[in-house]
């Protein structure tokens, strides 16, 4: 019997959420701390001084003066601000100390919104002087050697003129035109669909002859130590780039150098803490990747026509620092890269497993092939994940889907909506005329509705914990792809019957195999941050500039990804008949195409640079924790085949949405 | 969870079916959340509300829909109160058939069960 117990007022309740809040402030606050000393340098003091430094309040991450300097001069007289340019951070200089405590209070931990439209939190800390640890104190990445005027011009000429970019595409050397740069391979073509080669496939001719004394110069001359056995070229006119990736693991042995023709150019070099180096490459220098370069740091080139440079180092190789007196705008000119790696016909095995796609091989779960294998790998693979990842995944699933909106908004006043899977309670009080109870398997995602006071319980999609025949409306947005075999999925989707009233409706969105649909590409396949080396032109406009689509992971950095596996089922894009026993899920490539139906999704826990995370903690040395998720895409028609299988149920309509197929059932 | 929640809630023990309604409600700590009167709304909810089960979970309740109860709005206050605004933040909730327990904790009620107790 409900006797009421202990009534607790409002009022202790909010001073207990306060302190576990401020706990978190804390911990965010030294994290940032720490990062600013052990990555720039930058030594914090305690005390108050007349200068601070603002984590999170850069250009490198988006935050202009415009915006930082109006806020700062509401607490008292700003001598300088420094805001050095591609630095997550700037330094304010106050005329008194008084000022700059005052700055502090009003300032730290205060959320603003960048230029991208994103939510970011400031941390404040004072320091003795604004100054940042020269970037040439900074070592290349280990393994990393640029070698300059490695070819004579004369040389040069020679070997750009003998690259045959008119070649009959017919011809085994085929030439691809991508989006962004033109591209020719020999020895072993390199395909981009799964970043290996087929090692047993190797292109007629081998290497162009015009080569082989340059490798063997190379090698006599200890700049290389291995002859290689396939090459790339690679030709990017100004504005063109490529996205960050490591080269994968499996495919090629530890050396890979390229040499750069025709012009210079800045490769910028990302570590998985968050680390990003950029390293000038001379034209006529060839850069050797080994070790940690080459199997855990991402190289890339970001597309733009200007690269900044050091203006005292000339084109000389190195760090480009930022020395905001030092830099200068170098013109990119049409460069030609000439990428030599050579082929591995053995598993990698180097030391960074995380990043290792041959490691990684052994660890990753197979296709379920039955209920109980189905269960288990829910567990693993999507209920464990969810349960860490809460906050984070929370923290990028603000926008609710118009059209599960519209949905929402449609129900009388008075209605009562089940919310199955509801996550973070995106939907629970998106319409105030509704009640809404959210149901979800993960802990932590309800917990979160429940800091904002929306009605939640814990509970499995499979056996909804509500009455049946008594719900005028259920969704189940981004839920039953989760679910591992075909009975499964539809059992939910019976449940969702159960719980309506006759005439009730369902509205249920999952995962589309097709993430590009009547020739548009998805969100999914499109959103993709500048940085990351795509062409600022394919940025959506409809899109909020900077967020991240719904229901996918974070952009993070192109996994290793592993080569195409066996699509059980059949229907994957490319899938014949392959074999199916023992088939392991294949790890997908976040912001491409699925090529299977089942399969793993990665998701970054440290994400994007410029949230309201502070500035790139680092804990350990190694690579950022990378959970996967497991996935069953749909693919057209599957949705509304299974609902056909439902009873008492009648499919009202059927859609594809932004990288979903959607349904909305009525009970009859 | 509010009552109008529990109202909801029911339990998924293999084998109870429908008799796993309504559970029942121990509740060790309540609070009380002001939420802004909407008449529309509640009188709304009244016809959806199982009334037995509402008796049993909670004390000062009238013992049904009152006549005419669409527009006495001292009735629908208290029904209003009830409902919405009662808050159970740690309890217990039993089902009625198996006498499984299922915990509330920070207002959160945990239906989940294990693999051998869930219906297939």
């Amino acid at each position: 019997m409900a006797a009421p117990g202990t009534v607790m007022d409002s009022n202790h309740q909010s001073s207990y959420k306060l302190s576990k809040t401020e706990k978190k402030f804390l911990r965010k606050q030294i994290k940032a701390r720490h990062t600013l000393l052990r990555h720039e340098g930058i030594e914090t003091v305690s005390c108050a001084t007349r200068s601070l430094v603002v984590a999170n309040g850069g250009l490198g991450n988006n935050v202009s003066r415009n915006q930082l300097l109006p806020m700062l001069e509401k607490c008292g007289l700003v001598d300088a601000l420094l805001m050095p340019p591609n630095k997550p951070y700037a330094f304010v200089r106050y005329k008194t100390a008084e000022e700059a405590k005052k700055a502090y209070v009003t300032l730290n931990g205060k959320e603003i919104v960048d230029d991208l439209g994103q939510k970011i939190i400031l941390y404040l800390n004072f320091v003795e002087k604004a100054q940042w640890k020269e970037l040439g104190l900074q070592a290349l990445p280990p393994g990393l050697m640029v070698v300059e005027e490695i070819i004579s011009s004369e040389d040069e000429k020679i070997l750009l003129e003998s690259v045959n970019w008119t070649e009959d595409v017919d011809s085994r050397n085929v030439q691809k035109s991508l989006k962004h740069r033109r591209v020719k391979h020999f020895g072993y073509e390199f395909h981009y669909e799964n970043n290996s080669v087929d090692k047993d496939k190797p292109l007629p001719g081998g290497l162009p002859d015009i080569w082989d004394s340059i490798l063997e110069k190379w090698l006599k001359e200890g700049f290389i130590k291995h002859k290689p056995d396939q090459l790339t070229v690679n030709q990017y006119e100004p504005g063109h780039g490529i996205p960050a990736h490591i080269d994968t693991h499996s495919a090629f042995e530890e050396e890979i150098v390229s040499l750069s023709l025709g012009s210079e150019i800045v490769m910028d070099f990302k570590h998985p803490d968050g680390v990003t180096v950029p390293v000038m490459l001379p034209r006529r220098s060839l850069l050797v990747m080994t070790g940690e370069s080459r199997y855990l740091w991402t190289h890339g080139i970001t597309p733009r026509k200007f690269d900044t440079v050091q203006a005292s180092k000339g084109h000389r190789s190195g760090i480009i620092t930022s020395d905001v007196g030092d830099l200068t705008l170098s013109k990119r000119r049409i460069r030609t890269s000439f990428t030599f790696r050579k082929v591995r016909r053995t598993p990698c095995n180097c030391s960074y497993p995380l990043v290792c796609d041959s490691q990684m091989k052994e660890t990753l779960p197979s296709f379920p092939e039955s209920a109980r294998e189905a269960l288990q790998l829910e567990r693993e693979y999507v209920h464990r994940v969810y349960e860490e990842i809460a906050e984070h995944f929370s923290s990028t699933r603000h926008t609710p889907w118009p059209r599960v909106v519209d949905f929402l908004k449609a129900l009388p006043s008075g209605s009562l909506v089940a919310d199955v899977g509801c996550g973070n309670g995106k939907y629970l009080g998106i319409n105030k005329e509704l009640y809404m109870v959210g149901c979800d398997r993960s802990q932590a995602l309800v917990g979160i509705c429940r800091e904002r006071r929306l009605e939640a319980l814990v509970g499995d999609a499979l056996a909804v914990p509500l009455r049946g025949g008594s719900w005028d409306a259920c969704i189940s947005v981004a839920v039953t792809h989760h679910l591992a075999t075909a009975e499964r999925r539809v059992a939910a989707l019976q449940e969702l019957v159960r719980l309506l009233r006759p005439g009730g409706m369902a509205l249920i969105y999952v995962w589309a195999m097709e993430q590009e649909y009547k020739k548009k590409k998805s969100k999914y396949l499109r959103e993709n941050r500048p940085r990351q080396g795509e062409d600022e032109a394919t940025h959506s406009h409809a899109a909020e500039p900077g967020r991240l689509a719904e229901q996918v992971p974070d952009a993070g950095d192109q996994d290793a990804s592993r080569p195409g596996s066996a699509a059980p089922d059949g229907r994957a894009a490319g899938g014949g008949a392959r074999k199916v026993t023992d088939a392991k899920l294949p790890v997908h490539t976040n912001r491409t195409s699925f090529r299977s139906q089942d399969i793993l999704v990665p998701w970054h826990r440290k994400g994007n640079p410029g949230r309201d995370e502070p500035v790139r903690a680092t804990g350990s040395r190694g690579p950022d924790p990378v959970f996967r998720r497991y996935y069953h895409v749909f693919c057209a028609g599957e949705l509304e085949e299974a609902c056909r299988t439902l009873s008492h149920v009648r499919l009202l309509q059927s859609y594809y949405d932004q990288g979903n197929w959607c349904v909305v059932l009525q009970k009859v | 969870m509010k009552l109008l929640t529990h109202n909801l809630l029911s339990s998924h023990v293999r084998g109870v079916g429908p008799r796993g309604f309504p559970l029942r409600l121990q509740a060790t700590e309540v609070r009380i959340n002001p939420v802004e009167f909407n008449p529309d709304f509640v009188a709304r909810m009244i016809p959806k509300v199982e009334w037995a089960a509402l008796l049993e979970a909670a004390d000062t309740v009238p013992k049904g829909p009152i006549e005419g109860y669409e527009h006495d709005e001292k009735f629908l206050r208290q029904m209003h109160h009830v409902l919405l605004e009662v808050d159970v933040l740690e309890g217990t909730l039993q089902c009625p058939e198996s006498g499984r327990l299922f915990p509330i904790s920070r207002g959160i009620p945990n239906m989940l069960l294990s693999d051998e107790e869930t219906e297939t």
